[in-house]
């Protein structure tokens, strides 16, 4: 009886022949195991988004209004104007609060003192509602006032990570800081947020004044406009209000707008994410059926080939078992290596997605042993056939095999 | 310790039946050293295989070391050509992808010998066959008298009773022939059963025992 270790080595010894074949095999299996290491990260993937989108906001009453994307039409400087959140709060009786936001790109954020230690921060141009459309609280300070937009006062509210980051030891209140090389006193830190699984990106975020972010980005164009509703049946008319408003006011260009509710953002994740999921999942299906084939085929051209081999083995002593063992192993050992490159890739791959849609890249160990013990199933099941075919070859015949 | 009675063989059936071995009787005490020399397709190579049990008469009897070897499993069978049985082929067999202490080792591994013993055993028996300094080569970068060398030390891994061997020089230059044949002179005269297909006179001089086969019989036989 072969023991496990001279198994192995036996397995090694006879795969090791043939590298290139060995490589070229498991590439299907490998492209599946990467397909299914995508899947499950794409799958929890999203899940972390729509929780942590629920544990941020925590509204039912949220949505925002945009330009119509589906159209192509993206914000320029006529879409909304900065006046556009206290007229439809004046003219609209379900819209509760409302901010607009200008969004800039990752900005620098330094202290005076030291021009090289640069920290990267989105910065929001906005204005008061926000904190409560948000669900933001303060953790010190105040949050940014009708006199900061209109005055174009130079006051930032930054986060508890930013000021962690820039203030570990000292009182952000009042200390001035760099934004884009303008100075702005910070007048307020937010509370730290309910950790969410958003928190591995580590996205600092600070709030100015809308008017005095769209002079330091030097631009005119608001993102979006952000609400809440009076309550949860009156959301669909904040939103047709607010577009109505918003076509009146803007009628000099065709504005088309979208309202979007948080549940139908999460709809969407969550659509994305099944259809991601879907796609990958197929494909990874059809590639480990195909490479599992593929495997199949080549421990058959193996046991072709080495069937005089085979008769050898037998007459020295191989029992049925043993034959089956070593080329049971030799299948199981192809698929374990494209299994280990599918799992690199797919690793790898995971990453690339959860950084391309903003959402933490999620490996666990299961996802590691998934990958093993897929591989290892794959193996056994398509080696099996080759294998017992191997294995029932009757000595003297195989021995007179050419 | 070999008796057969009776042995036949046939290949396909109907027309297209070929008659291998019609009836052959038999016996071969320990210690004996056998050459079977007959024309070609005379049953020799048929003979050999199912007294080495590698495959199963039609019909006879077949009793070896005082077992009735028709009426055991395949993998009884397994286990006596593992370790009762050795073999040497024309075409000296070796595994390509395995080093040379492997192929020597892989009766051993199969009999469950521990690693270090198993090893060590495998290195006296290249030792022995003078190729104790090519452990680690792969067979393809042996000569055919050396591979020859190391299928005789895979045959003797387990100290099996008796050889087989079936035309062991036929793929040999004359030097490597009789190189060869010392080493089965050796085992010989240490006791060990052989039995020994060839065409050569030659080299059936070196045993105790000469049967001729014609169609599937044994027409003659000579001892020394
Ligand atoms: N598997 C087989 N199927 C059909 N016929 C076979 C088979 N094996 C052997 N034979 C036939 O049986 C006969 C005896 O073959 P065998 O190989 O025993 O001859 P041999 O005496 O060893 O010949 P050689 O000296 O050429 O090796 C031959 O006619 C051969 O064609
Ligand atoms: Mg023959």
């Amino acid at each position: 009886m072969m023991n496990f270790a001279d198994l192995v080595q036996i397995v090694w010894e006879n795969l090791r022949a043939h590298r290139l074949r060995a490589v070229l095999t498991t590439i299907g299996i490998a492209i599946g195991i990467a397909g299914v290491i995508a899947v499950v990260a794409v799958g929890q993937g999203g899940q972390a988004v729509i929780i942590s989108e629920i544990e941020k906001m925590g509204s039912s009453l949220y949505f925002d209004i945009s330009p119509d994307y589906m159209r192509g039409e993206t914000a320029d400087s006529n879409t909304f104007s900065i006046e556009d959140p206290t007229i439809i709060k004046e003219l609209s009786p379900a819209v509760d609060k409302m901010a607009a936001i200008t969004l800039g790109p990752m900005v620098d954020v330094r202290l005076p003192s030291s021009d090289k230690k640069t920290i990267m921060a989105s910065l929001y141009g906005t204005n008061p509602d926000l904190i409560h459309i948000m669900n933001l609280s303060l953790e010190k300070g105040r949050f940014i006032t009708d006199l900061d937009v209109t005055s174009h006062s130079r006051v930032v509210v930054i986060d508890a990570g930013l000021a962690e980051d820039l203030f570990p030891k000292e009182d952000p209140l009042g200390k001035k800081i760099f934004v884009q090389d303008t100075p702005l006193t910070v007048v307020g830190v937010l509370e730290k947020a309910p950790s969410s699984m958003m928190d591995m990106f580590n996205v600092r975020s600070l709030y100015s004044p809308i008017t005095q972010a769209q002079d330091m980005l030097n631009t005119k164009v608001i993102n979006q406009l952000c609400g809440t509703a009076v309550s949860e049946e009156a959301l669909p008319q904040a939103i047709s209000d607010s577009i109505k408003i918003l076509e009146s006011r803007h009628s000099s260009v065709s504005n088309h707008y979208v309202g979007t509710t948080l549940e139908e953002q999460l709809e969407m994740v969550g659509k994305v994410t099944s259809i991601l999921t879907t796609v990958i999942g197929a494909v990874a299906g059809i590639a480990l059926l195909v490479g599992g084939v593929g495997v199949m085929n080549i421990m058959l051209v193996a046991v072709t080939e080495r069937t005089r081999e085979i008769g050898l083995l037998k007459a020295l002593g191989a029992r049925r078992r043993d034959i089956m063992q070593q080329f049971l192993g030799e299948a199981v050992a192809l698929c374990l290596l494209g299994g280990l490159i599918g799992m690199v890739v797919g690793i790898g791959g995971a990453f690339a997605i959860a950084l391309a849609a903003h959402w933490p890249p999620l490996i666990s160990v299961w996802t590691v042993l998934l990958a093993i013990g897929f591989s290892v199933i794959i193996g056994i099941f398509f080696g099996l056939y080759p294998a017992s075919r191997a294995a029932s070859l009757s000595p003297a015949e195989a021995l007179r095999h050419l | 310790m070999i008796r057969v009675n009776g042995l036949t063989k046939v290949y396909g059936s109907g027309d297209a039946a070929v008659h291998a071995l019609r009836g052959v009787d038999l016996e071969i005490p320990e210690g004996d050293f056998v050459a079977i020399m007959g024309p070609s397709g005379s049953g020799k190579s048929t003979f050999l295989s199912i007294l080495g049990c590698l495959e199963r008469p039609s019909s006879g009897d077949y009793y070896l070391d005082g077992r009735d070897v028709n009426s055991l499993e395949d993998d009884e069978l397994a286990d006596l050509r593992n370790k009762k049985l050795g073999f040497v082929f024309q075409s000296f067999n070796l595994l390509p992808r395995h080093n040379v202490l492997r192929n020597v080792e892989m009766p051993l591994i199969y009999a469950g010998v521990p690693s270090d013993e198993r090893r060590k055993r495998a290195q006296e028996l290249l030792e022995q066959v003078g190729l104790g300094h090519r452990l680690t080569h792969k067979p393809a970068e042996l000569s055919g008298g050396e591979q020859q060398r190391v299928a005789i030390a895979r045959a003797l891994a387990n100290n099996p009773l008796v050889i087989f061997a079936d035309e062991p020089t036929g793929n040999l230059d004359t030097k490597s022939s009789l190189e060869i044949m010392e080493i089965f002179q050796q085992m010989h005269r240490a006791g060990r059963t052989i039995v020994l297909v060839t065409h050569e006179p030659d080299i059936a001089a070196y045993a105790r025992r000469v049967i001729h086969f014609r169609d599937g019989k044994i027409v003659r036989e000579e001892t020394k």
